[in-house]
């Protein structure tokens, strides 16, 4: 099969449904002329001139322009530059994209989509390096999608184009320029189906996004000393996959939840608790989170290291588990 | 969806022991194959799926006693749901939940314990409770002693070997049957024994030459003996004062099975010819070991023999199988010197018979008479098998 980037993977996707949908057109800081800042939109570049569009540094007015657009029947892509910048427009979000439809009673459908790049790169420190999914799985009205690899990206954009809520996505900078097989063929993957990136039997990793490239890296090193680990990567945080986890755990007994945002209260606290509620008696061990230190990211690039979870902190879990 | 419910083996039949699944919760089964093994007070049956599917919950564990036509196991298609049933389980006995083998093991462990609380994993729990173990006894190697799986497991595994000082197992159906039965026709019956010692050097070449074993030929003879004293072929009903004696001999004959032991029934022995007898015994025999017997094939037993002749056993104190009135044994057939024709010794084959009756009943004088009568037919076997069997008389 043919291997493209994260960024192509996207593209591709935004590309074909523009060519179905004439109501699809997208807009953010330096989308259109640049090709997005870490290059998600360089295979649009010259594309759709009438639909792709650069827009002023407004947070509020990209994601508040998003949501009248959907209103009266289009369906916008925003993009917002860095995730860490969404609360500069936090109150469209969470005060009016995710209540609407309940609002009007399901009267104003709000197909839109919110995506941008989010975690770390080299040195962004403290206001450029965020995760912030947490926030939108913790306020109910957005689904949450954060793809890991070319194939997931395209498959779910496509979904999120398709349908009628409002729909964020998260995308990794680290992952942009990363390949993996994506079939020529069209295909689209469902929210709420997880994926088993590697099959295992003695603990279940569940993770998300760049941690599911350092899970894969920490459970190859594990094989070599005999532990066999099962790596899950949700695809999808709303809705998630609780079946295939509780499944997963019912085989493994041990549970590590691993995430690059914040541990205190990040959303692997979420999964950790609905596990012990529903299948505490499968648990032959606390179930441990792998998640940034609860500090602001730091600039010095040896400390954003130190505070951000890799594939050693996956190693360590799995052994504090298993031990 | 197929709710499979506790069979009912008999007529009498109230409440079944599920011995065993031969399948687990998820696993694939087709229509036909065993699925679990029941056990009522009379008999082990294996119970086959009636439809193709997965299991997809069971109900009813095994070593619990659950009422007759109680759902105990769903088969339906993958994911399919289960309305939730409720479990009448027999409140009659208390049945512990689980028969599985417990020991205690050589080594001494010391309880993982902290503040009087014994820690333990979850799933260790429900493992523990499963295999009704107690949490106490397992040593704990994870984090502060705590008691995880894998010491479930291996406390499992090390109490399976033959290092354990003692094992405590739970009986199984068969078993509980067979003690309750004994106890009870031990404790009611005023059992005594009469032996004699026999001279089977005829009869058993005559049994060779006929080709059938020791024991037809015994319960051949045994009809012609109870016909002339029918007291013996009765049932004893010691609460109405009566005894009921029947004309035909249905002679149960003790089967040692791998699980315990099993009295299967040979109907209207007096009308049988030596050689009928002996296929149905074979028969029997057969599909008492192999588990295959029907509750028909065990039932109606009216007088029962008992052959521990292939063991090393000459004399013994047979107990009464209830209602009847009285059993025969028959020991190992031991080569001896006998004085025959007033001074000469001969070599024979000879056997003791024990008759254990209920005395109530059965006076020891008659006893003597029975083993007389019977004695004297095994010693002159032509006698009797005449005009029954064809060559050699």
């Amino acid at each position: 099969m043919r291997e493209i980037t994260f960024a192509e993977a996207l593209g591709e996707a935004i590309y074909e449904e523009m060519e179905k949908d004439p109501t699809i057109f997208t807009y953010g800081e330096d989308v259109a002329k640049q090709g997005g800042i870490f290059g998600a939109y360089k295979s649009l570049l010259g594309k759709f001139p009438e639909r792709i569009f650069d827009t002023p540094i407004s947070e509020e007015v990209i994601y508040g322009s998003a949501l009248g657009a959907a209103l009266v029947g289009m369906r916008p892509i925003a993009e917002f530059h860095f995730a860490d910048f969404l609360f500069t427009g936090i109150q469209s979000i969470t005060l009016q994209i995710e209540k609407i439809r309940y609002m009007t009673g399901g009267q104003g459908k709000l197909h839109l989509l919110l995506r941008g790049p989010d975690g770390i790169s080299n040195s962004a420190a403290a206001q450029h390096s965020e995760s912030i999914e947490t926030i939108f799985m913790h306020t109910p009205g957005i689904k949450v999608i954060i793809p890991s690899t070319p194939y997931d990206i395209k498959g779910l954009i496509k979904t999120a184009l398709r349908g009628d809520d409002p729909v964020i996505c998260f995308e990794h900078k680290m992952l942009y320029k990363t390949k993996g097989p994506v079939p020529e063929k069209e295909y689209l993957i469902p929210f709420g189906v997880a994926d088993i990136k590697k099959e295992g039997n003695d603990v279940t990793v569940v993770t998300m996004s760049r941690m599911v490239h350092e899970s894969l890296k920490a459970a190859k090193e594990l094989e070599h000393e005999g532990i066999s680990v099962e790596v899950i990567d949700l695809r999808t945080l709303v809705p998630w996959d609780k079946n295939k986890v509780i499944e997963s755990v019912e085989k493994t007994n041990h549970l590590v939840v691993a995430h690059e945002t914040w541990k205190r209260a990040g959303w692997g606290a979420e999964i950790a608790s609905v596990v012990q509620e529903e299948a505490f008696d499968s648990l032959d061990a606390p179930i441990v989170r792998v998640g940034g230190k609860n500090v602001p990211m730091p600039f010095n690039s040896l400390l954003q290291d130190f505070v951000t979870p890799n594939y050693k902190d996956v190693i360590k879990a799995v052994k504090k588990v298993l031990r | 969806m197929y709710e499979i419910k506790m069979p009912r083996f008999g007529l009498t039949m109230e409440s079944g022991f599920i011995e065993k699944w031969f399948k687990k919760e998820g696993e694939k089964v087709k229509e036909g194959e065993p699925l679990l093994e029941v056990s009522s007070e009379k008999i082990t049956n294996e119970v086959v799926s009636p439809a193709s599917g997965v299991l997809l919950k069971i109900m009813g564990k095994e070593k619990e006693e659950i009422k007759v036509g109680t759902v105990i196991a769903f088969i339906g298609e993958e994911g399919e749901k289960i309305k939730e049933i409720k479990k009448e389980k027999v409140k009659l006995e208390k049945i512990t939940k689980t028969a599985e083998t417990k020991k205690t093991p050589s080594v001494k462990v010391a309880p993982p314990k902290r503040g009087g609380r014994i820690k333990a994993s979850p799933l260790a729990k429900k493992i523990a409770l499963e295999k009704n173990l107690d949490l106490s006894s397992i040593k704990g190697t994870g984090p502060d002693g705590r008691i995880e799986k894998k010491d479930v497991l291996l406390y499992l595994s090390s109490v399976s070997e033959n290092n354990a000082e003692f094992k405590i197992e739970k009986l199984s159906g068969l078993r509980r049957t067979i003690a309750e039965r004994l106890s009870k026709s031990f404790h009611a019956a005023i059992t005594l024994t009469n032996t004699t010692e026999v001279d089977f050097t005829e009869f058993k070449r005559l049994m060779k030459e006929n080709k059938v074993s020791i024991t037809s030929g015994l319960v051949f003879f045994l009809s012609k003996v109870l016909k002339e004293l029918n007291k013996f072929n009765a049932h004893f009903d010691y609460d109405k004062k009566e005894i009921i004696i029947y004309n035909n001999a249905n002679i149960g004959i003790a089967v040692d099975t791998e699980k315990g032991l099993i009295v299967p029934v040979i109907k209207n022995v007096d009308n049988l010819s030596l050689e009928t007898i002996n296929r149905k015994i074979k028969e029997l025999a057969y599909k008492a070991r192999e588990g295959a017997i029907s509750e028909n094939d065990i039932k109606g037993s009216t007088f029962t023999l008992t052959n521990l002749g292939m063991m090393r056993t000459e004399i013994f104190t047979p107990v009464i199988n209830p209602p009847e009135v009285a059993i025969l044994g028959i020991g190992r057939i031991v080569k001896k010197p006998v004085i025959v024709d007033e001074d000469k010794i001969s070599i024979r084959d000879l056997a003791y018979l024990s008759l254990s009756y209920d005395h109530r009943i059965i006076d020891g004088a008659d006893a003597a008479r029975f083993l007389g009568k019977l004695a004297k037919l095994i010693e002159n076997p032509a006698l009797k098998l005449k005009g029954v069997k064809r060559k050699t008389l």
